[in-house]
């Protein structure tokens, strides 16, 4: 046991020999797990498309008309100036740019000389969506006046005007009488949302805290490799043949060692999470400790095995890393898995990460208890025998 | 000039000798595209653009309006937008959208045309004063807010132009009666042309003015944005690779061989920059290259690919210089490369579009040759030309040649590079 304890202890001194470990041990994962909480895709945010709007009239009726694009289902209005908008629809970054220029008021709307622009980048759908939102928008401010227009000239058609006097007046009482017709109008569409079941479980705090916590933790246990590799180039596993040291003392030494700082590093990260991002994470604090160890412990065994495989201790870096982010990716640690397509989603069940997303989703996101964690944490004890069976028969001090 | 070709080429075969170098160079980036591929739908044809959004109209209406409504959804106009098809049953449709089969039903009621229009011989009659509104019901489904939103929005458009001829007609109606010049008892046809083609109205007191000239759309290629971003996070670890060989030179010895060799101190320096930049231009054309020829990436203009590539690699190759300058031993590089590379991929948008972050961490990105790099990878992509890339290669140049300068001074003062 002192053997273990000591081999352990070693292991640890060497890893954060350099002050840089913490930043990979605590505040990388900090950072990436509060950046990509805040980053990732919620389902919540604002899914319509961009209309760049240059709003040169500055008057209440071009102020009238964007609030009225706000209010629409389809575009979302990013008033620029005209430059930076022209700069992006040259580059192609904005399907539609709507320009309200100098003059659009109520005197050029009675006159009919009110002008708007509406560029749009041609065979282009999202122009075309803009165009719809555009006109709906503008009816809605100019559709009195409009009204009063078109009653001026079927008066006129009837019966010509004696003076412009009495022109403007008939257009003024046709306004009144139009606004109070619009005002009375009833509104005509109205909107039910149905109950389809959002094929996607996703919280992007719940998912970036549970993702970055195993993609951070699973990339140092794979380093386990690197561990041996270290020894074997520096000579000192030959030197252990030497001492009354079992093969088994040093594995189980380095190992536990490795699975404790993980473990270590879970809490700190969970701890992170309940306090800073409000995360219930201790809800059902056996259940977690079960699924935070059984996934250390395969995480740890992959690592074992990988080591057996490796020769150098860059090769296993450079590998650890590399099987760290492409199991996180792949096992739904980035982004949820349900957008993976099928046949993806059953094969990834090789991986270890898919195992241990589920499981911590199951109580972070899910609200699941120690039984719904039961089964995630079966298969990752499976993956932990297989692959510890592996590391072990395969370990060799040469 | 020989010599330092000939040191940059040395550092460049020596990388190649890697293996485990290597596969973290170029299988991790091109492993994790794949990914991003799966994730965005890329190699399943679900992309995130919007196009044939499908939809039910259920037309109970079956008069003027409803059918117009009808009409338009299946116009020629929509017909790259939406995909429509025809229901009789309202109960039937919703349940349709309640099992994710389209984005919305349009339910038009039975009666919504005289709701508007008063049907014959009821244009003065005491009902058609006020008659009861009869609402379209759109029928959403909230797993594509989308699509749903798009359709929400052709409805809208529909109905507020009704609503604008219906309060043009009723104005001119109820002007015309008040001055005397229409007499209810005989005016019943000359009111009904009034409403005619009331789905038709144009707004005349703003005139819209559209303007569709310039290049076709070019439909963006995700993996043109994901690829280069993974090629562009590897790239921060290949340069602080290279940089670590300075170091590694020093401690097996090899630099102050070199240095004492009749070789000038400034072309061995520069021989190792240019070593980094072959490494770094080798690594990212490979997977520029490996994604073109196994995705079938759509990059964009080729000249301004190549320019970008050398622009976005000397950025890069700066902060590398940077890196070794500060540090002592070759693993220090290591482990700080390695951070800087996950840092700079995540802040310059390897992982997420900039666009989902804050103001203010846009602005931090600016100083990662990942957030310039991608910014001209994607006006690429968009359809631009190397002309449209003065500003993400500026700043480029600018970012590797000041780092650059700041690691000679401080590998001058380290000593480093004394004989």
């Amino acid at each position: 046991m002192k053997k273990i304890f000591a081999i352990a202890r070693k292991d640890a001194i060497i890893r954060f020999a350099s002050p840089s470990e913490l930043l990979f041990f605590i505040i990388l994962p900090i950072v990436f797990t509060f950046l990509l909480a805040g980053g990732t895709p919620s389902g919540n945010e604002d899914n319509r498309i961009r209309l760049l709007v240059v709003d040169e009239a500055q008057t209440s009726v071009s102020k009238e008309i964007v609030e009225e694009l706000e209010k629409s289902t389809a575009v979302r209005p990013e008033v620029l100036t005209r430059a930076e908008a022209q700069s992006q629809f040259d580059e192609r970054r904005a399907s539609a740019v709507f320009i309200l220029p100098a003059g659009i008021d109520i005197a050029a709307l009675q006159s009919g000389s009110a002008e708007v622009e509406l560029h749009q980048q041609p065979n282009n759908l999202n122009a075309t969506i803009a165009e719809r939102a555009v006109l709906t928008a503008i009816r809605r401010v100019s559709s009195s006046i409009s009204a009063a227009q078109n009653a001026v000239h079927q008066r006129e058609v009837k019966q010509s005007f004696s003076s412009d006097a009495e022109r403007q007046m008939y257009f003024e009482t046709s306004l009144e009488t139009a606004q109070s017709i619009q005002t009375d109008a009833p509104e005509r569409v109205k909107v039910v949302e149905g109950t389809t079941p959002d094929q996607v479980e996703y919280d992007p705090r719940a998912n970036s805290s549970a993702g970055q916590l195993i993609t951070w933790v699973f990339i140092p246990l794979f380093g386990i490799s690197a561990l041996f590799a270290y020894e074997r180039q520096q000579g000192t596993l030959r030197r252990l043949l030497t001492t009354p040291s079992q093969k088994a003392t040093f594995l189980l030494g380095t190992i536990s060692g490795q699975v404790v700082m993980a473990l270590i590093q879970m809490l700190l990260l969970v701890g992170f999470a309940i306090l800073v991002m409000k995360l219930n994470w201790g809800r059902e604090p056996l259940a977690l400790f079960i699924i935070l160890l059984a996934s250390a412990l395969a995480a740890a065994a992959f690592g074992t095995t990988m080591g057996t495989f490796i020769k150098t201790e860059g090769q296993a870096s450079g590998l650890s890393i590399m099987f760290g982010m492409v199991f996180a990716l792949m096992g739904g640690c980035w982004y949820p898995l349900e957008l993976f397509p099928a046949s993806i989603q059953n094969a990834v069940k090789v991986l270890p990460t898919t195992w241990a997303m589920q499981g911590m989703l199951d109580l972070v996101l899910r609200g699941g208890g120690l039984t719904d964690v039961l089964p995630e944490a079966g298969v990752l004890l499976g993956f932990a025998v297989i692959f510890f069976s592996i590391g072990v028969m395969r370990f060799h001090f040469e | 000039m020989k010599k330092l070709f000939l040191i940059g080429i040395k550092d460049l075969k020596l990388m190649f000798r890697d293996r485990a170098a290597l596969t973290f160079m170029l299988l991790a980036p091109f492993l994790l595209t794949i990914g991003m591929g799966f994730v965005t739908g890329r190699f399943s044809g679900r992309t995130s653009g919007i196009s044939d959004i499908p939809v039910i109209i259920v037309n109970l209406d079956k008069q003027e309006l409803g059918n117009a409504l009808e009409d338009l959804f299946n116009s020629e106009d929509l017909a790259d937008l939406v995909e429509p098809t025809a229901s009789s049953d309202p109960e039937a449709a919703r349940h349709q959208i309640d099992l994710d089969e389209a984005s919305a039903a349009i339910i038009i009621p039975e009666g919504f045309t005289h709701s508007i229009i008063p049907a014959d011989g009821t244009m003065f009659s005491a009902d058609s004063a006020r008659p009861e509104p009869v609402q379209i019901e759109v029928y959403t489904n909230p797993s594509r807010p989308t699509g749903a939103g798009i359709l929400k929005a052709i409805v809208d458009e529909f109905v507020s132009r009704v609503e604008e001829g219906r309060t043009s007609g009723m104005t001119s109606i109820s002007q015309l009666m008040a001055s005397g010049l229409l007499d209810p008892q005989n005016a019943d046809d000359e009111v009904r042309d009034l409403f005619q083609n009331v789905d038709q109205s144009e707004s005349t007191a703003i005139t819209l003015k559209k303007n569709t000239e310039g290049p076709q759309a070019v439909e963006f290629d995700l993996l043109a944005y994901f690829a280069p971003g993974m090629a562009l996070m590897f790239l921060m670890y290949t340069v602080s690779y290279g940089g670590r060989s300075i170091l590694a030179e020093r401690s097996q010895g090899t630099l102050p061989r070199l240095m004492i060799s009749p070789t000038h101190t400034a072309q061995v320096l520069g021989g190792k920059v240019l070593g980094i930049f072959f490494m770094g231009v080798a690594q990212v054309g490979i997977l520029i290259l490996a994604s073109t020829v196994f995705f079938q990436v759509k990059w964009g203009d080729a000249l301004g690919i190549i320019v970008l590539i050398l622009a976005a690699v000397f950025g890069a190759t700066g902060w590398g210089m940077l890196i070794t300058a500060f540090a002592r031993t070759p693993a220090q590089v290591g482990s700080t490369g390695s951070a800087v590379m996950l840092i700079f991929g995540i802040m310059g948008g390897s992982f997420i579009s900039l666009e989902n972050f804050p103001p203010f961490m846009q602005t931090i990105s600016k100083i990662t040759p990942n957030a310039w790099g991608l910014d001209g990878f994607t006006t690429l992509a968009l359809g631009g030309t190397l002309k449209n890339l003065a500003e993400p290669i500026s700043a480029l140049l600018i970012m590797g040649a000041v780092l650059f300068g700041v690691a000679v001074v401080v590998f001058s003062r380290n000593g480093i590079m004394k004989k």
